[in-house]
C-alpha cells in the first residue's frame, strides 16, 4: 500500500513518460499551471550548466566513475611496474619510465582516488542528489554555489591531470593550484550541505527523524569546512612559496646561505603539520557519509530499526570530533614534542570506541532479521568486512610505540587501502545499487552484480592482505640486519602474487562497468516510486524524480525514519511521510 | 511487489498534507518577521532567508580555521626558527585599526537607524562605513608601502612573509566585506529575494567578524615583535 507512493498521483511527475492520467481531485492540489510554464531548455542549461542538485549530484557521480577507473588503470601500471619493470606499458613508457614518472603516477592515483573518488562521490555525489529530497527541500540552499562547486571540482581535475603532462617542476606548481581549487569547491560544497540541512528541513523534519544518511552528510559537511580551509591555507602558502619565494616551507635556498648550525628543523614539521590536520580528518570525511550509508542500507534491507539510532549519530559525531584531534599520528617520527605521541596515540585509539558502537549498531540490526541478500545488502556487508579488518590494523598503527616502528610502506599501503580506499568505494557501490531506480528508473542485473561483489570481495583480499604481510616481514627482516637483496628474495614472489591479483580484480570491474551501462539505458524498468518498500522521503517522488523543481511536492513528515516491522499493520514499514491517522491496520 | 494493494488512503494523505503534524516551521516564508513587507509574496516555495544567515555564520567557521592554520604556522615558525628577524610594524596600522573598529561603530549605528525607519539616515551611515572600510585598504597599502621602502620585501624573511600574508589575506576577505557593504547600499531590495535589514544584518556579522580577525592579527604580530 504505501509501495505506491505518493506523487504519482500529481500529474505533473508522468508528464512525458506516458502516465499522465491521474484523477482531477489531486490535480487540485497541484497547483498545475506553474508547472507547465517551465520553458523547456536547452542541452547546456538543462545538463552542463544546471543549478538542480539531482543534475549535479549526477555528474559528481559521473565524474567519480570516470576518475575511479582512471586511478584504477593508474594502479594496475604501477604495480606491474614493481613487478616487471623491464615491461613497456603504454601509459609509463611515455613517461620515459623515470622514477620520477612513477612517483608523478602515484602522486596522480592518489589525488584522483582521494579526491575525487573517496571525497567527491559519497558526499557530493550522491549527498546532492539525495540529501534535499530526504529532508524535504526542493533544492539546495545556494544552487548557484552549487555549481560552481561543481565547475570548479572539474577545473581542479584538470589541474591535477594536467600536472602529469608537464615538466615535474611546473607540474607540481599546476598540481597544488589545482588542489586549491578543490578545495575551494569543497568548501562552498560543504557550506551548502550545512545550511541546507541547517534550514530547509519540511514540517515535521525534527532532527532526531533526520536519517542517519542525513546526518553523516550534515556532520561531514562541518568536518569539511574546518579542515579545507587548513588544507587551502597550507597550498596557498605553498603557491606563496613557489611563486613569491617566501619561506613557509621552501626555507632550503635561503638557509643554505646562513651558518649550519640554523638547521631547518622545523621546516618540514610545518608542512606534515598542515597537511596531516587535513589528511587525518579527510580519512573520516571519506568515511562519515559511508558509514550513514551503511546503517541505512541495512536497516531497510533487514527490515527493522537501526539499533540504539540516537546512540549512532552520537557516534557518527565522534568520529568527526576525535578525527579532528588525531593530525599527530601520522608523525611518531618526525621529531615531534616526546609528550605528543602519546596524546595522539591515545585519542586516536580512542576512536574505537564510536566505531565499535558502530560496528555492534550493524550487527544487532542484522541479528535474527529477515534479511533479503540483494547486491546493495552485500555491498554493505563487504563495507564493515573491510572496515572491520583495517580498522584492526589500525590499532597497531595508533600505537605510537608500535607505529613509529612498524611504518613501513606495504603495512600502510595496505591498512590505508582497505580501510579507506575498497571499503568506501564498496559503500559507494551499496549506495550506487540502492539508488539506482531512483536515479535512472531502471535496476542494475542482480546476477551481474552479485559475480562483481564475489570477485571483487576476494580480489581485495588477495591483494590487500599479503601487503600488511609483506610489511611486517620486510620490517623485521631489515630489523634484523638482513641485505636488501635477500629480503628481495622474499619478498618477490609476494609481490608477483599481489599483482597478478590486482589484474584480475581489475578486470572484474570491466562487469561492473558494463552492468552499469548496460542497466543506465537498457536494464529493468522500475515503474513503481519504492521498489525496495523503504521510509524515507526520495522514494515518495517518481523515479526518477523530474528534473525542474518538485513542482507541488510538499512533504510532511510525521515519525522518524526507521519505522520498519512494527507489529499490528499491514505493511512491515511505514513512510516517514504517513500521517498516524493513515496507518493501515493488519486485518 | 507483494501485497501492494491501492487503497484510497493515499489521496487522503495528499490533501492532508497541508495539515498539522511535525514540529517545525514551514519551509517557506514567515520567518522572522523580516520579510513581512513583502506579504504579497506568493505562498512561498523559496527556502527561507534564514539561509543567508546561517550561510555567513558557517562560512565565518571556514574562515576561522584557515586563519588559525595560518597563526598556528607563525607560531609554530616564531619558537622554533633560528633566522626569524621580527617586521618592525608601520605605525600606521594603529590608525589603521582605529578606522575599522570605528566603521563597526558606524555600520551598528546605520543598522539602528535602519530599526527606526530612518532608511536616508541608514543609507549615510552606511556610506560612511563603506569609506572607512575602503580607508583601512588603503591604509594596509601604505604600511607595506612603508615597509617595501625600508627593504622589507615578502621574500626577506619569514616573519616578513607572514605579515604580507595575514594582511593580503585579511585585505581580500575584508574587500569581500566592502562589496557587501556596497551591494547593501545601492541594491533595490523591492524585488530582492531577501530584505534590507536582513541583509544590512548579515553584512554586519561578517564585517564585525572581520574588525575582530583584525585585532587578533595585529595583537598576534604585535606580541610576537
Amino acid at each position: 500500500m504505501y509501495s505506491i507512493c505518493l506523487p504519482q498521483s500529481f500529474g505533473l511527475f508522468h508528464k512525458g513518460r506516458g502516465l499522465g492520467d491521474s484523477k482531477p481531485s489531486m490535480v487540485t492540489y497541484d497547483s498545475g499551471e506553474n508547472h507547465s510554464e517551465i520553458p523547456r531548455k536547452g542541452f547546456f542549461s538543462r545538463y552542463l550548466f544546471s543549478t538542480d542538485h539531482k543534475t549535479i549530484g549526477l555528474q559528481y557521480l559521473w565524474l567519480a566513475l570516470f576518475s575511479v577507473f582512471l586511478g584504477m588503470m593508474m594502479s594496475l601500471v604501477m604495480r606491474i611496474h614493481l613487478v616487471w619493470p623491464g615491461a613497456h606499458l603504454p601509459f609509463f613508457s611515455a613517461l620515459g619510465n623515470t622514477p620520477e614518472g612513477y612517483a608523478l603516477l602515484r602522486l596522480l592515483h592518489g589525488s584522483l582516488m582521494v579526491f575525487l573518488v573517496l571525497t567527491a562521490a559519497p558526499q557530493a555525489g550522491f549527498g546532492n542528489y539525495f540529501l534535499p529530497l530526504q529532508i524535504g527541500a526542493r533544492e539546495m540552499a545556494f544552487p548557484k554555489l552549487n555549481l560552481f562547486s561543481f565547475w570548479a571540482t572539474v577545473a581542479s581535475v584538470f589541474g591535477m591531470t594536467g600536472a602529469f603532462l608537464m615538466a615535474p617542476q611546473k607540474g607540481i606548481t599546476l598540481w597544488i593550484a589545482g588542489v586549491s581549487i578543490f578545495c575551494a569547491a569543497a568548501l562552498c560544497s560543504a557550506l551548502n550541505f550545512a545550511v541546507t540541512t541547517i534550514d530547509l528541513r519540511t514540517k515535521g523534519m525534527t532532527l532526531p527523524r533526520l536519517p542517519l544518511t542525513v546526518w553523516a552528510w550534515f556532520l561531514n559537511a562541518i568536518l569539511g569546512m574546518l579542515v579545507f580551509s587548513i588544507l587551502l591555507a597550507a597550498c596557498l602558502c605553498l603557491l606563496s612559496d613557489r611563486f613569491f619565494s617566501t619561506h613557509f616551507f621552501s626555507a632550503v635556498d635561503f638557509l643554505a646561505s646562513q651558518p649550519a648550525s640554523a638547521a631547518p628543523d622545523a621546516l618540514p614539521a610545518l608542512w606534515q603539520r598542515l597537511f596531516w590536520f587535513f589528511a587525518q580528518a579527510e580519512v573520516y570525511l571519506a568515511m562519515l557519509p559511508c558509514f550513514g550509508i551503511v546503517s541505512h542500507l541495512i536497516a531497510t534491507f533487514s527490515r527493522k530499526p537501526v539499533w540504539k539510532e540516537r546512540l549512532v549519530v552520537l557516534a557518527l559525531c565522534g568520529v568527526g570530533l576525535v578525527g579532528f584531534c588525531v593530525w599527530g599520528q601520522h608523525m611518531f617520527s618526525s621529531g615531534m614534542n616526546p609528550f605528543s605521541p602519546m596524546v595522539f596515540s591515545v585519542l586516536a585509539s580512542s576512536l574505537g570506541l564510536p566505531a565499535s558502537i558502530l560496528l555492534i549498531s550493524w550487527f544487532v540490526t542484522l541479528w535474527d532479521a529477515r534479511i533479503r541478500f540483494n547486491t546493495s545488502l552485500l555491498f554493505a556487508l563487504g563495507f564493515i568486512s573491510l572496515f572491520l579488518s583495517g580498522g584492526l590494523s589500525g590499532i597497531f598503527l595508533a600505537r605510537h610505540d608500535l607505529g613509529s616502528g612498524a611504518v613501513t610502506e606495504d603495512f600502510v599501503t595496505g591498512h590505508f587501502h582497505l580501510v579507506m580506499g575498497v571499503a568506501a568505494t564498496f559503500a559507494i557501490l551499496a549506495a550506487l545499487f540502492f539508488w539506482f531506480p531512483k536515479l535512472f528508473g531502471r535496476r542494475l542485473n542482480e546476477f551481474l552484480g552479485k559475480l562483481h561483489f564475489w570477485l571483487t570481495f576476494a580480489g581485495v583480499y588477495v591483494v590487500f592482505m599479503p601487503m600488511h604481510w609483506l610489511g611486517l616481514v620486510s620490517h623485521l627482516a631489515k630489523s634484523r640486519g638482513a641485505s636488501l637483496a635477500a629480503i628481495a628474495a622474499w619478498v618477490g614472489p609476494t609481490r608477483s602474487f599481489i599483482t597478478v591479483g590486482i589484474v584480475l580484480t581489475v578486470f572484474a570491474q570491466g562487469i561492473f562497468l558494463i552492468n552499469f551501462l548496460w542497466s543506465v539505458f537498457r536494464g529493468e524498468k522500475v515503474e513503481e516510486c519504492n521498489p525496495w518498500r523503504a521510509t524515507t522521503l526520495e522514494w515518495s517522488v517518481s523515479s526518477p524524480p523530474p528534473a525542474d523543481k518538485l513542482g507541488a511536492w510538499e512533504a510532511v513528515v510525521y515519525r522518524g525514519a526507521y519505522e520498519f516491522g512494527l507489529p499490528g499493520l499491514a505493511e512491515d514499514f511505514i513512510p516517514q511521510n504517513v500521517a498516524p491517522d493513515r496507518v493501515v491496520k493488519a486485518n | 511487489m507483494p501485497g501492494a494493494t491501492a487503497t484510497p488512503d493515499i489521496e487522503l494523505i495528499i490533501e492532508d498534507s497541508h495539515g498539522g503534524g511535525g514540529g517545525i516551521r514551514p519551509p517557506g516564508g514567515g520567518d522572522d518577521g523580516d520579510d513581512g513587507e513583502r506579504g504579497k509574496h506568493q505562498p512561498d516555495r523559496r527556502p527561507s532567508p534564514r539561509r543567508f544567515s546561517t550561510g555567513i555564520a558557517i562560512g565565518m567557521l571556514s574562515i576561522l580555521m584557515f586563519f588559525m592554520a595560518l597563526a598556528s604556522a607563525f607560531l609554530l615558525l616564531h619558537h622554533s626558527s633560528r633566522v626569524w628577524v621580527a617586521v618592525r610594524l608601520p605605525r600606521i596600522l594603529w590608525a589603521n585599526t582605529a578606522v575599522l573598529l570605528g566603521s563597526s561603530f558606524t555600520l551598528e549605528r546605520a543598522r539602528l537607524r535602519l530599526s527606526q525607519g530612518d532608511v536616508s539616515g541608514f543609507r549615510k551611515l552606511w556610506f560612511v562605513t563603506t569609506v572607512m572600510g575602503l580607508l583601512f585598504v588603503t591604509g594596509q597599502l601604505v604600511a607595506w608601502r612603508e615597509l617595501v621602502n625600508q627593504g622589507v620585501y615578502v621574500a626577506s624573511n619569514q616573519a616578513s612573509s607572514f605579515f604580507y600574508i595575514f594582511t593580503g589575506a585579511h585585505g581580500v576577505h575584508l574587500l569581500g566585506g566592502v562589496v557587501a557593504l556596497l551591494f547593501v547600499l545601492l541594491r533595490n531590495f523591492e524585488k530582492s529575494q531577501i530584505s534590507r535589514s536582513l541583509a544590512a544584518e548579515i553584512t554586519s556579522y561578517y564585517w564585525h567578524f572581520m574588525d575582530g580577525l583584525w585585532i587578533f592579527l595585529f595583537a598576534l604580530l604585535y606580541l610576537s615583535r
